[in-house]
């Protein structure tokens, strides 16, 4: 358990592997590391972002955190619980404490439920207060995401994927969560779109004091959202900081990459960013190597990575980084 | 001046749906010159893929068609050319890489049999050299061990790989011009740099000119010299990616640029408020009205925009915006 009580959601050492049947019928099971051995914590009213490219963790990280999928290892702690233990009645209740919004508002909600119903079911689960009650609260939340009462009525096929992902954050919002975790909230939205969501969950933040997880590839929407950033690369946390150290001093060579990557329209960023391209693709999760996993793609790896994991290490105040090549001087290896 | 490559004038393409008829390109014209490239940008359902699909003479059968106004490529007249010509076109001159790779691939043959029909069908080749060739396009588009990686299967690939592949069967006969439609939404950015990359350094040696559509205006400032951003239909604004990024004339452009996080130069911690564009791009029923299609998201709209279309507007520097208030924009 976390000692700093400003500390909301406090994960430790969280490890989720799937069993993959290989090789006949005989075949030994092997395991998949999606998430493995990943630590972090977010403050209370702050928003935490977990970036990195398809397939490293990102999804099953969060999913394990709201034991969506069960966590091989690690503890959760939320609001000085321990989540991962809870069962029954304290589960439901703590449970209500965290809330998730996802990424395809399309797919996302059921078909043949009104939207009231939608956003109220969750108050309903929970068996809060009387039923005029919860109808006022659902009133307040079509209100607080800038959806009309008349749309209570409609059907999710009835509304813009926009204005569905609304319906989503207000059912997220019923049961006064603290902590929200967001996957992808605006990947499937158009541009205009997307910022009318990003804006909206900031003012809920800021109106609710909700503290965020927040998944995304879009760095410049991280960039946006967040106040600290957690890097995954194949499962692995490979740099973790502040969001200005981690934009404005990158220091993992994937970071730095990743980063080089985002095309932007400032003309000075363009003018002063060395593009890095990391060429190949990231290897077979059932066959890691035994270093370093970036390190078939990393431009300046050397004989070491190989052979040695390179393991998460403090470099300067709320910056690590598991690279060999980065040092208390924090000094990027690719600058 | 010579004669650009590809000339669109007041080009209208009609959609017949359920609800009638309506013009999903709506009075479109445009000029691509010799190895220049050009993005299309704006949300979807603007008409970016149609302008695509109406230049390759795909667009969907029975429902689609060109109604009025010309598309010239070379001194060819394409809107009436026969599917027999614009198959040839489509072989040898003009090359579509497509939205989703997956869906663009055909499951059952290999990557090499793919870009080896493509080669023989168009220039001739016997099986051994068609063969060799796609060895070639392939290590080109750089996939690693490309000989062995020939015989795989598309699903034996990446994301980032299919669309490679993708790349290279559009590249296998030398187009005059790529027309890439969002070729990079679905991949990682540190993929979509290495195809940016990629195409970059084919427009170098082949010449080709490339249309890019995309809704990313960073990648738009990246890739292209000059932009068409569209809306409904129509042609928002259009003119050189720099100068509409700084300037922009139009309240669509202006809006786009405006309500997207980028990342700066340097990051400070100050973080305002994004942009924001209310509302939603109208459906096909709205096309084609007598008004600005733009009026019910606009911040700057008159009765004047309910009231009738607004004719383009020229800026220095070839610039061009389709608003009755773009001096004030
Ligand atoms: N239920 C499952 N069974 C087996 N493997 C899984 C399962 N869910 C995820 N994986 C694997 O775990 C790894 C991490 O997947 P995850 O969905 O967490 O990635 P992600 O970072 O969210 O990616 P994306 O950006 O594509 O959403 C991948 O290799 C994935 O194939
Ligand atoms: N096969 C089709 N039949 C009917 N309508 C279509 C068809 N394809 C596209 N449309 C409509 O045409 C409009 C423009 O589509 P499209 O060119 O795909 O937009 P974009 O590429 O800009 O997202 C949209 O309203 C879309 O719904
Ligand atoms: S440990 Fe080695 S391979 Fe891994 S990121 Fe650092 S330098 Fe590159
Ligand atoms: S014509 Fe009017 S409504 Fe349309 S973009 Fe210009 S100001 Fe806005
Ligand atoms: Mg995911
Ligand atoms: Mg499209």
């Amino acid at each position: 358990m976390s000692d700093d009580p400003e500390v909301l959601l406090d994960v430790k050492d969280l490890t989720v592997r799937f069993g993959v049947k290989r090789g006949g019928l005989f075949g030994e099971p092997k395991y998949l590391y999606a998430v493995d051995d990943i630590s972090f914590q977010i403050k209370r009213g702050k928003t935490l972002a977990i970036v990195g490219e398809s397939g490293s963790g990102k999804t099953t990280a969060a999913l394990a955190v709201a034991r969506l999928v069960e966590a091989y290892k690690g503890t959760v702690d939320l609001d000085g619980t321990d989540f991962l233990t809870l069962e029954d009645e304290d589960l439901r209740q703590a449970r209500a404490k965290m809330q998730f919004i996802f990424q395809d508002p399309y797919s996302s909600l059921n078909p043949r439920v009104r939207a009231e119903k939608i956003v109220r079911e969750p108050l309903d689960n929970l068996e809060s207060g009387a039923k005029e009650d919860r109808q006022q609260i659902v009133d307040k939340l079509f209100e607080a995401v800038g959806l009309h009462p008349e749309q209570q009525r409609l059907f999710p096929h009835q509304f813009s994927g926009g204005q569905r992902q609304r319906i989503g954050i207000a059912r997220a919002l019923a049961t006064q969560p603290d902590l929200i975790i967001c996957d992808e909230p605006v990947s499937a939205l158009d541009v205009a779109v997307q910022a009318q969501i990003l804006n909206l969950l900031r003012k809920l933040q800021t109106d609710f004091g909700l503290t965020f997880l927040f998944i995304s590839h879009d760095l410049g929407v991280v960039q946006h959202m967040c106040d600290t950033i957690v890097v995954m690369y194949m499962g692995k946390v490979v740099e973790y900081a502040d969001r200005l150290s981690l934009f404005n001093n990158p220091l993992h060579p994937y970071t730095v990459a990743l980063l080089s990557a985002v095309p932007s329209v400032d003309k000075k960023r363009r003018a002063e960013m060395k593009r890095i391209l990391i060429p190949g693709d990231p290897p077979d999760p059932l066959d890691l190597p035994k270093g370093c996993r970036f390190a078939n793609r990393c431009p300046v790896a050397i004989e070491r990575c190989k052979t040695e994991q390179p393991i998460l290490n403090e470099v300067a105040l709320g910056h690590q980084v598991a690279c060999h090549l980065v040092d208390e001087r924090a000094v990027s290896p690719l600058s | 001046m010579t004669a650009p490559l590809l000339k669109v004038e007041n080009l209208r393409i009609e959609l017949t749906t359920r609800d009638g008829v309506a013009p999903v390109i709506d009075d479109l014209s445009f000029e691509l010159g010799a190895g220049e490239s050009i993005s299309f940008v704006g949300e979807s359902g603007c008409g970016k893929s149609m302008t695509a699909l109406g230049i390759m003479g795909l667009l969907p059968e029975k429902v689609g068609r060109v109604a009025s106004g010309s598309i010239n490529f070379a001194g060819e007249e394409l809107s009436t050319a026969t599917e027999k010509r614009m198959r040839e076109i489509r072989g040898n001159d003009i090359s579509m890489i497509f939205q989703e790779p997956m869906t663009s691939l055909n499951p059952v043959y290999t990557v090499g049999e793919q870009i080896a029909e493509v080669l023989r069908a168009h220039q001739n080749l016997s099986k051994a050299a068609a063969w060799a060739s796609a060895i070639e396009l392939l290590d080109a588009v750089r996939i690693p061990n490309a000989q062995r990686r020939v015989s795989d299967y598309p699903f034996q690939m990446s994301g980032g790989q299919r669309q490679r592949v993708m790349i290279a069967i559009a590249l296998a006969c030398k187009p005059k011009i790529l027309i890439a439609d969002e070729p990079t939404t679905a991949l990682d950015v540190t993929i979509q740099a290495q195809i940016f990359d990629l195409l970059n350094d084919m427009k170098r040696q082949t010449g080709a000119a490339i249309i890019m559509i995309t809704h990313d205006m960073g990648a738009v400032a990246e890739m292209a010299e000059r932009m068409i951003v569209m809306y409904a239909g129509r042609n928002a604004e259009q003119g050189p990616v720099e100068q509409i990024i700084e300037r922009p004339r139009h309240p669509y452009s202006k809006g786009l640029i405006a309500c997207v996080p980028h990342i700066m130069a340097t990051l400070t911690e100050e973080r305002r408020e994004l942009t924001e564009v209310a509302g939603i791009v109208p459906s096909l029923r709205e096309f084609g009205k007598n008004r600005c299609l733009f009026a019910s998201r606009c911040n700057m709209v008159t009765q004047k925009c309910l009231d009738k279309r607004p004719p383009e507007v020229a800026f220095e520097g070839q610039q061009m915006s389709a608003c009755w208030h773009a001096e004030a924009v």
